[in-house]
């Protein structure tokens, strides 16, 4: 965060975390203190296998700038699920090109509940590509136009 | 009044013995002689190595209990004796006067708000003040007020304050026996004086604590709401840690280790390096004992955030005219050499003893020191030798909160053997919802073995 | 039928095959479901972990604006009873039909305050925490502004799907009074005994041919110095003589599935090759013709492919070590041919379980080759092997003889394998580095020096510790009594490291060099003829277990709790409980505590004839599926999605996709494979995830602001 931060424009990060890996993992980045960008906003879910396509693409027409799916990966409780997810991604990111937002806004992880130096890095790279990057809504809207 | 079992004492271990009964359907009356449950975890600030504030993890406990159908809670009560009879036992209980009926009061404290007494709250370490009608802490349960007798100056009011006539001048201590077929005994601890060491100074010098009062200054609901030295309200710069301040230490009568010592001054000190950035925290130490799940990895973080650790003996603390302590120290990793460093706040890391002696009121062995004694310390360390009497947590000896709590459920284990199964039927309640659901797979071809070789 | 009517509206009796939904059904057009209008915010303080960063009365306020809220309030402890109560009025006073609760996160009072919602007579599913302590206050504590409005978005979020919650059922399953214990050491008997003595029917499976697990390795327990065999074997007595509790050794969990209350689990048993008919067990064993090394002695002694480790052992009678066997024959003939039998077959065996106890104890660390010399001289042994020698019955029968040479000079290291510093340390042989304390060592290793002291008195010993951890009530005499005896203590700093050279001097070989901080950090080369490494505890490879069952492991390599302290023996899979030093190095007494809590917590889950579980499940919206199937390819349970003939009008029958709530593990890998998005998974639905972003990006970010 070399730059400084009222000279570029405000974004707006979203983390999926999951109920049994990330969560108690970002959990325990706060309990450590260990700093992250407030505009981080977490929501839990059992699997990230469960989104639609259509959901990831809801949300940054809505405004959403960058999503990180931080996921269990390979230790996924759920059966063949991690596999589902990495093809639903890639479906995603072709619609994304689609629609002109870069694929970049997107990232799959894995992220364990005990992993707060994996979770800082994640948030950190994602944060520097939204600030090379800004704001989601000027390439919705150009794609609008 | 009749119970399956009786808890004697509602800390950690007796509330964690009670829940799990009576959630496996045993009646359970849980016995206290203090105002509230919760006994010395809910006086703490937070627990290592999670650093969960404790009350978040003692209040659920101290709530489900309060709330469960199968257990009364009797707080304020003393026990007399606990006597067998006919495979059962008798107890004798005493119901102190808090002279407020607790059915009348709501809890809302404007009897405390109309009370012109203030007297030290021994619930803060003695440095906050309290009103002679209170209660007895904030996240206290019952929420019931009493009124502080001896301190009472008798103005009256609290009473006119009262808005539902809950004071009562004239109640009288009430008598009580309890038919119980098993007893819990989770009397828990007392820590060691903080006079013990004379040369410590301890009860002496204002800043010369213990580590329970530490605990206070360093909750979020403390005394003063922040870390200020008790002579003269300073922000301390320099705090020291005494180890071993009435731990194995044969002439004070306690040789033996009280196991969370060294845990607790660990975890203080990383939370006075939140509060108090700029402080040099040293520990004076024999051994650093970190040895529970996840304890050594939480030591070395300590270590590497600038918590400075210091192998040495004190030999005497002196407090100077501003009120600082000199310590004077044997430093054991330089051949003994002697120093005497100053610190504006010295916390003596004082150790656990029994607390109240259940030979009082039930005739159970005791371990040299004063603990219960288990005649089967290896396999079944929860039995005491009086059948149907177990025991849970520090009246067994020191213990941290985990093994109090995993200890307390093992006794569960052992009361539950010992009855056999409870009275009430277990069926589910009558909600339409019924229980079928598993034979999904009745059609299912999988061999399953269901009777097994019964030996004899 | 008319005369029906009369009767109250009751959910109908499930019947076998067909499985009602978790969820009510939602109404026809599922996605427009009335919100919610009466929701009730609360916001902790924490007593100042959240409001010293967060201000909660801004939090409160702007919550009390939005649509739909009827109340909202900043409470000093919402965890505590008048937090509770407040909840509990407000829902009585005020007809909350929705409660968010702003606090700590989830894991810690999610059920606290379901409970407290349930107590005000609303379905409990209808509470929804905000988790603005970890997610905002704690991580964000030098933005308070910052940190603020992420909490006032949190809530906008969870205000949001609150709306939309709808209130579910719990999942109820009929209960397998029976319990699956796993491992045969002093955690697996303790729990296996109590639950039986509670009348939960157990099977226990042990992997070896033989019971008492590394116990009875032992020769003396410390603090009772009782014989650790006949210890023991009080225990193993009780086990075998009770009656509802079936003993497999020579036993493994291959296969495990299901759910608690009803696991299944597939047991393999390999043939013990040995059967009471063995009339002459010693003739047998002195036939065979094939030596490997002795586990029993820790590679001390060789022992042959049909063995004993010790008389008396349980059961009592040998058992043949099939991967050391060349079937050669020999033992049998030597018998007459009776008792030993060669030629059988693994037998697979599928039992149920309301639950399982996994007490599969650990391992010693293994030094790695050359560490402290390890490897690199007879003369350099582990404190597990040196326990061996000391027992009267071990391959020395109790001298500790080396060459037959009583050790003159004994240097003992403390901590090889545990408290591993990065950067001091190197990795063990699994590549791991082993921050952790392994607890016992300590006074296992002072008991030795005593016992060395007290049998051979002129036998020096030097004893190489960073700390002496003797921290049980009766333990600390081992090391005040060591101190007496003479034992000789040196101190080597947190980041430094005793060395050991083999030397070539006939009278003392070995070298041990250390920097003794008890005496100026001075170099200090100690001649010895004996290194006992106090090696450590190490998780025991399970991974087959832990594959089959999912249970998480921490970054120790110990099974995870779910919480240190709120459910210190249970795993994070429901019906999952932990016992012993699977979960984390413990001495005897501390396993069979956590053992005898686990059975607690077992007794307790199947106390009832049913076991209840989390609603959180895939549902389906029969108005909307058209019964194409994409779902089942999608689900990866078996039976967990089924397609069903459902009567859709008078007459019509047409395929209808349904979830068998108690197969589904929730993961909603169904949901994005329904064309018409007729499948949710309940309490997680897509609709309110929508919900939450909207609410979430319902504000434009002020300039500055950046994520």
């Amino acid at each position: 965060m070399a730059s400084n931060p009222a000279d570029t424009p405000p974004t707006r990060m979203l983390v999926i975390a999951t109920l049994l890996c990330s969560y108690p993992g970002i959990d325990a980045t706060g309990q450590a203190h260990m700093e992250y960008p407030p505009n981080t906003f977490v929501i839990p879910t059992p699997d990230p296998v469960m989104f639609p396509e259509s959901f990831y693409l809801y949300c940054f027409e809505k405004g959403i700038d960058g999503i990180l799916i931080a996921s269990c990966g390979t230790d996924s409780p759920y059966e063949g699920s991690y596999a589902q997810l990495a093809a639903r991604i890639n479906t995603v990111y072709a619609r994304m090109k689609e629609r002109g937002i870069s694929i970049r806004r997107l990232k799959l992880t894995a992220i364990c509940s005990v992993c707060t130096k994996a979770f800082l890095k994640e948030v950190g790279e994602m944060e520097a590509v939204l600030a090379e990057l800004g704001p989601v809504r000027g390439e919705v809207a150009a794609v609008g136009a | 009044m009749e119970a399956d079992v009786l808890v004697v004492g509602s800390g950690i271990a007796g509330l964690q013995a009670a829940l799990d009964l009576a959630d496996r359907g045993y009646s359970v009356l849980v016995v206290e002689q203090e105002a509230s449950t919760g006994g010395k975890m809910i006086a703490l600030s937070k627990v290592f190595p999670t650093m969960d504030c404790s009350s978040c993890i003692t209040t659920p406990r101290m709530s489900a209990v309060a709330h469960h159908d199968n257990i009364t809670t009797w707080t304020y009560t003393d026990v007399d004796s606990i006597a067998p009879e006919g495979g059962a036992f008798s107890a004798h209980l005493t119901r102190k006067v808090r002279y407020v009926d607790e059915g009348l009061c709501i809890g809302c404290r404007l009897c405390e708000y109309a009370c012109p007494v203030e007297v030290p709250h021994e619930f803060e370490g003695n440095m906050g003040a309290r009103r002679a009608a209170y209660i007895p802490f904030g996240t206290a349960i019952p929420q019931k007020a009493l009124i502080d007798i001896d301190a009472c100056i008798y103005c009256g009011k609290c009473e006119k304050a009262c808005p539902t006539d809950a004071i009562v001048w004239d109640q009288e201590p009430q008598a009580v026996t309890v038919a119980a077929r098993a007893v819990v005994l989770a009397t828990g601890f007392e820590t060691t004086p903080l006079d013990a060491k004379k040369e410590y100074r301890g009860g002496q010098a204002a800043n010369v604590i213990s580590g329970l009062d530490m605990e206070r200054l360093l909750a979020p609901n403390g005394p003063y709401g922040r870390v200020l030295r008790p002579s003269d309200g300073k922000i301390p710069d320099s705090v020291a840690y005494v180890q071993c301040a009435g731990s194995r230490d044969e002439t004070l009568g306690v040789p033996y280790c009280s196991r969370v010592c060294c845990m607790y001054a660990i975890k203080q000190s990383m939370l006075l390096s939140g509060s108090l950035p700029l402080a040099d925290i040293t520990v004076y130490y024999m051994d650093i004992r970190a040895f529970g799940k996840g304890y050594e990895q939480f030591y070395q973080t300590a270590r590497s955030m600038g918590i400075n650790f210091v192998k040495a003996k004190v030999a005497r603390i002196d407090e100077e005219a501003n009120g600082d302590l000199r310590i004077r120290v044997e430093m054991i990793e330089e051949e003994g050499k002697l120093a005497e460093p100053i610190h504006d706040l010295v916390v003596l890391s004082v150790g656990l003893r029994p607390g109240d002696d259940p030979r009082r009121f039930v005739g159970v062995d005791l371990d040299q020191y004063g603990f219960v004694a288990s005649p089967e310390p290896k396999l079944d360390a929860t039995l005491t030798n009086l059948p149907g009497v177990v025991a849970a947590g520090t009246a067994l000896g020191p213990k941290d909160i985990v093994d109090s709590i995993a200890e307390a459920s093992a006794a569960a284990t052992r009361v539950a053997v010992y009855l056999g199964p409870p009275a009430m039927a277990p069926h589910p309640p009558d909600d339409g919802l019924g229980v079928e659901v598993r034979d999904i797979n009745a059609g299912d071809a999988v061999a399953v073995a269901r009777p097994e070789v019964q030996r004899a | 039928m008319p005369e029906r009517k009369a009767k109250p509206p009751k959910k109908p009796a499930p019947v076998a095959g067909q499985v009602p939904q978790a969820a009510p059904a939602v109404p026809a057009n599922g996605k427009s479901a009335p919100k919610a209008e009466k929701v009730g915010v609360y916001v902790c303080h924490c007593g100042g972990n959240i409001s010293d960063v967060v201000d909660v009365d801004r939090v409160a306020t702007e919550a009390a604006q939005l649509e739909g809220v009827a109340v909202a309030r900043h409470i000093m402890f919402m965890c505590s009873d008048e937090g509770q109560k407040a909840i509990v009025d407000d829902i009585e006073a005020l007809g909350l039909d929705r409660v968010v609760v702003a606090a700590c996160t989830p894991t810690l009072h999610e059920t606290t305050f379901r409970r407290a919602v349930l107590r005000g007579g609303l379905n409990q599913y209808l509470f929804l925490p905000a988790n603005i302590r970890e997610q905002a206050s704690w991580a964000h504590p030098h933005s308070p502004k910052a940190a603020t409005e992420k909490a006032i978005a949190l809530v906008r979020a969870a205000v949001a799907k609150a709306r939309l919650l709808e209130p579910l059922e719990m999942v109820r399953v009929a209960a397998v009074h029976r319990a699956l214990v796993i491992g045969g050491g002093v955690a697996g008997l303790r729990a296996a005994l109590d639950l039986a003595r509670q009348g939960i029917g157990v099977t226990l499976i042990e992997k070896s041919p033989f019971l008492g697990g590394r116990a009875v390795q032992l020769h003396t327990v410390f603090p009772t110095e009782d014989l650790a065999r006949p210890l023991i074997h009080r225990l193993i007595r009780q086990v075998v003589a009770q009656s509802n509790l079936k003993i497999l050794t020579n036993t493994e969990a291959v296969e495990l599935a299901g759910y608690v209350g009803d696991f299944r689990a597939t047991l393999r048993t390999t043939p013990r090759g040995v059967n009471s008919e063995l009339s002459d067990p010693t003739a047998a064993i002195a036939a065979c013709p094939v030596e490997v090394a002795n586990e029993f002695d820790d590679g001390l002694s060789r022992r042959r492919a049909i063995y004993q480790p010790y008389t008396g052992s349980e059961p009592d009678m040998p058992a043949i070590d099939w991967g050391a066997c060349t079937r050669c024959g020999a033992c049998v003939e030597a018998v007459g041919g009776r008792g030993i039998e060669l030629t059988g077959e693994a037998v697979e065996t599928q039992i149920e379980a309301g639950a399982i106890v996994v007490a599969t104890g650990f391992d010693h660390y293994e030094p790695r080759d050359g560490e402290y010399g390890y490897g690199r001289s007879p003369r350099i042994l582990t404190l597990p092997q040196v326990d061996r020698m000391l027992d009267p019955e071990g391959p020395s029968h109790g001298r500790l003889e080396i060459d037959g040479r009583v050790p003159r000079a004994v240097a003992f290291i403390h901590c090889v394998g545990s408290r591993q510093i990065e950067g001091v340390d190197e990795p063990g042989p699994d590549g791991k580095l082993h921050a952790y304390c392994s607890r016992v060592c300590c006074t296992a290793t002072l008991q030795a020096a005593n016992e060395v002291r007290r049998r051979y008195p002129k036998t020096e010993i030097y004893d190489l510790y960073r700390d002496i951890r003797t921290y049980q009530k009766d333990q600390e005499p081992y090391y005040v009594d060591a101190s007496k005896r003479g034992v000789v203590f040196m101190r080597f700093a947190n980041d430094a490291r005793p060395t050991v050279e083999v030397a070539d001097a006939a009278d003392y070989p070995l070298k041990v060099t250390v920097a003794d901080t008890l005496t100026f950090g001075t170099a200090i080369e100690v001649p010895v003829d004996l290194v006992v490494l106090s090696v450590g505890v190490m998780p025991r490879d399970i991974a087959g277990l832990i594959d089959m069952t999912k249970a998480p492991i921490g970054s120790d390599g110990f099974l995870l709790e779910v919480h240190p302290k709120l459910r210190p023996v249970e795993s994070a899979i429901p019906g999952l409980l932990l016992a012993g030093t699977a979960q984390a190095p413990m001495d005897i007494s501390e396993s069979t505590s956590a053992a005898s809590a686990a059975a607690a917590k077992v007794t307790t889950l199947l106390a009832k004839n049913y076991v209840e579980m989390e609603p959180f499940v895939a549902k389906v919206d029969p108005s909307l599926c058209d019964g194409c199937g994409l779902c089942l390819d999608a689900c990866h349970y078996a039976g967990a999605i089924a397609l069903q003939d459902v009567e859709v009008e008078e007459g019509v029958i047409e395929k209808r996709a349904y979830v068998n709530p108690v197969a589904c593990k929730g993961c909603g890998a169904c949901v994005p494979s329904c064309p018409v998005a007729a499948l949710d998974v309940a309490g997680w639905e897509i609709e309110q995830y929508r919900a939450m972003i909207d609410a979430i990006t319902a504000r434009p970010l002020e300039a500055g602001a950046r994520s």
